[in-house]
């Protein structure tokens, strides 16, 4: 059978132009993952000779108009409005979904935090379009103009090239802290959009009580210079105590193997791999860490990893640049030891 | 009345054991084994609490190969009701849009749903778009991310607590909805035997193929998917200098990678 689903509306990919970034507002302006979409946005739209444009949805959020425009946006469209105080993931995809058909942009981008990834496939879906899910790198066919979205799902083995050919908006997310937020420029100059909304959806939900929890004032691990890493080997929580130690001495955060996170001795946030953060310190200092391929996954963009492991045939050494065989209960306390009798001398 | 919850999960290859041939840079995916994606244990988990609490049924759905028998035997095995098997070649090669058409088809056919009940996301291509999609296609409410749910029997809602990135954040939901449990935040129940014996006696799980749903081929499988896969590329290696401390002692190791650290600039004092 010949044709298409008749759910789907029918449409002519060409009269979609330009490349959308949504901008996600939480309490102290404009969420960082928003904007550093904005520099594959920019990529895209050099490449397409198109232009690009912010997206924001909410109430009270005029004032950030200027910042997707400083960062590299050529226009931003914003729906102000009291009915959008609450962020309800149907609601705003609507309002998204309705300036998409109003405007019809090539594609929508959207940085994959908590909230972008409960909102971003209801506005898929509502379009009848694709979306490609925690994209790492992006690129154009040059043949057939398509825009290529890269990802790698399973176990980080492989890196899939997903194209949307025939459906517009072509959607995609990636994780925050993948890309960067290119520099702000306040000289850059472009056009503010206002937009109305008549009706809204009802979200059929209703937000009662927020607590907000202490985060520690913490350097988050993707942006660490030097990381100190433990991994089940450590085996108990009172081992990242030793490593604290270490990181105190060089200035490091910890993080950790999918294990030590499973075994509730770091937190979530702190779980470095394909199903954790990608990082990119310069030194990666991975104890007690076997190397599997989900965890140098993410630590491929490491300057250097450094690894301190008990079995000289683990996976790791094959994946370090400088490798110590031994326990790390000895060697770490060891390292400290040198680096504060080096640092006495020196002054 | 108690509560009529459906989970979703999907069959999964159990990509912990999946191996990379070194010759030709292939996955060896012969002979691996397919689990229940771990994180809709979660899902199931939590469904069947309510079901514990509040009375009503649990029936458990998934697109999948006819070999995810063995997954529905075990939900069934755990405390689920009931499980139906989507299962068609037609179904095949379908992305995200066209799954959660196939589910949302299948669950206007049961007709009668409390709450729907999901992973977060898969451990293979782990889009958690299934649920945002679904809901879209049912037009109901919906909230990723819960780790409790309660059921206030004398409104007909649900009040939901979920875990974001800087805050707790509790929600009353109008039923019928659907959520999806966060990875980690329950723990699934065993297998009993007496569940077990049902899978033999009872005949509790159901095959419907597309001769039972009837969706149009247009809207499903490949052709009802508007992503493609155009390429699939082995990641590169990142080639690392591995050199190995030649020493056995702990402090003259540490000597030597200090060293190695400070020579390249990246360790200062
Ligand atoms: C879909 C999927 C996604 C995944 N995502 C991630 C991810 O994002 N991040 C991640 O890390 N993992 C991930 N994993 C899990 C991954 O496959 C491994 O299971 C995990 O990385 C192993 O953690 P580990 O190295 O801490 O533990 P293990 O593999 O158990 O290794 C422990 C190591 O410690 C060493 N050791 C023991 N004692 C000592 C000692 N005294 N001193 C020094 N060394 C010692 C041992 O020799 C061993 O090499 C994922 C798996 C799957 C299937
Ligand atoms: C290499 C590769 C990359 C892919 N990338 C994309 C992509 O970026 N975008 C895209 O649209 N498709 C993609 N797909 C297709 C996608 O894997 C399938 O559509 C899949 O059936 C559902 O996606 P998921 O595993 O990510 O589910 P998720 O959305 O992560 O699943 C969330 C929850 O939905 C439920 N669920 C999921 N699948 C089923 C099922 N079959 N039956 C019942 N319940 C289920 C479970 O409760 C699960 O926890 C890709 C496929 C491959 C092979």
């Amino acid at each position: 059978m010949s044709g298409i689903c008749p759910e789907w509306e029918k449409i002519d990919p060409s009269e979609y132009k330009g490349i959308w970034v949504y901008m996600q507002v939480e309490r102290d302006g404009i969420h960082e993952a928003s904007l550093q979409m904005l520099s594959i946005a920019r990529m895209l739209a050099e490449k397409k000779k198109t232009h690009v444009a912010g997206v924001l949805i909410g109430y009270n959020v005029k004032k950030y108009a200027k910042e997707p425009i400083y960062h590299g946006a050529d226009e931003v469209y914003v729906v102000d409005d009291k009915r959008l105080e609450q962020y309800y993931a149907k609601v705003y995809a609507h309002v998204l979904v309705e300036l998409a058909k109003r405007y019809k942009p090539e594609a929508i981008l959207v940085g994959a935090t908590m909230k972008g990834r409960e909102f971003a496939p209801y506005v898929a879906n509502s379009l009848r379009t694709g979306i490609t899910a925690d994209c790492t790198s992006f690129d154009v066919d040059p043949n057939t103009g398509d825009i290529v979205q890269i990802r790698p799902p399973f176990g980080a083995w492989m890196l899939a090239h997903i194209k949307t050919p025939n459906r517009r908006p072509v959607m995609s997310t990636a994780r925050p802290n993948v890309f960067n937020v290119p520099p702000r420029d306040e000289k850059r100059k472009g056009k503010v959009i206002i937009e109305k909304i008549d009706e809204l959806p009802d979200p059929g939900i209703k937000l009662i009580k927020r607590i907000p929890i202490e985060r520690k004032e913490e350097i988050p691990i993707e942006k660490a210079e030097i990381l100190v890493s433990g991994g089940k080997g450590l085996g108990s929580k009172e081992g990242f105590k030793i490593l604290e130690e270490l990181a105190k001495e060089i200035g490091g955060t910890i993080s950790g193997s999918r294990k030590a996170v499973d075994a509730g001795w770091i937190p979530h946030e702190k779980q470095v791999g394909q199903t954790g953060k990608t990082v990119k310190p310069s030194i990666y200092f991975a104890i007690g860490i076997s190397g599997a391929a989900q965890h140098i996954f993410g630590i491929r963009e490491a300057k250097r990893v450094v690894c301190i492991n008990i079995d000289p045939d683990a996976p790791i050494f094959e994946n370090a640049d400088y490798g110590i065989i031994g326990d790390y209960k000895k060697v770490v306390p060891a390292l400290v030891e040198v680096i504060r009798k080096l640092r006495k001398r020196a002054t | 009345m108690g509560l009529d919850i459906i989970v979703g999960i999907k069959w999964v290859p159990n990509t912990t054991s999946v191996n990379i041939d070194e010759k030709t840079g292939t996955l060896i995916r012969t002979g691996v084994p397919s689990i229940i994606n771990p994180h809709d244990m979660d899902a199931l988990e939590l469904a069947l609490k309510m079901k514990d609490r509040y009375g009503g049924t649990v029936t458990v759905i998934t697109m999948a190969p006819p070999h995810a028998k063995m997954g529905l035997e075990h939900a069934i095995g755990m405390g689920a009701d009931k499980a139906i098997l989507i299962s068609d070649k037609v179904f095949a090669g379908a992305d995200t849009l066209a799954t959660s058409y196939t589910l949302a088809k299948t669950i206007e056919k049961i007709g009668r749903y409390d709450l729907i009940v999901m992973g977060q996301e898969t451990i293979d291509s782990s889009t958690a778009h299934i649920g945002a999609q679904l809901a879209s296609w049912l037009n109901i409410p919906y909230v990723y991310y819960v780790i409790e749910a309660e059921y206030l029997r004398s409104s007909h809602k649900l009040k939901v607590k979920r875990l974001m990135e800087d805050a707790y954040e509790i929600y009353e939901v109008n039923l019928p909805a659907l959520i999806s449990a966060a990875m980690h935040s329950q723990h699934p129940r065993r297998v009993s035997l007496k569940n077990k014996l049902r899978t033999k006696l009872e005949n509790p799980i159901e095959w419907w193929s597309n001769g039972v749903l009837k969706l149009n081929p247009n809207c499903i499988g490949l052709k009802g998917s508007p992503t493609i896969v155009k390429k699939i590329e082995f990641m590169p290696k990142v080639e690392r200098k591995r050199e190995i401390c030649p020493e056995k002692d702990p402090v003259k190791a540490a000597e030597w990678l200090v060293r190695k650290l400070m020579d390249e600039g990246l360790l200062k004092l």
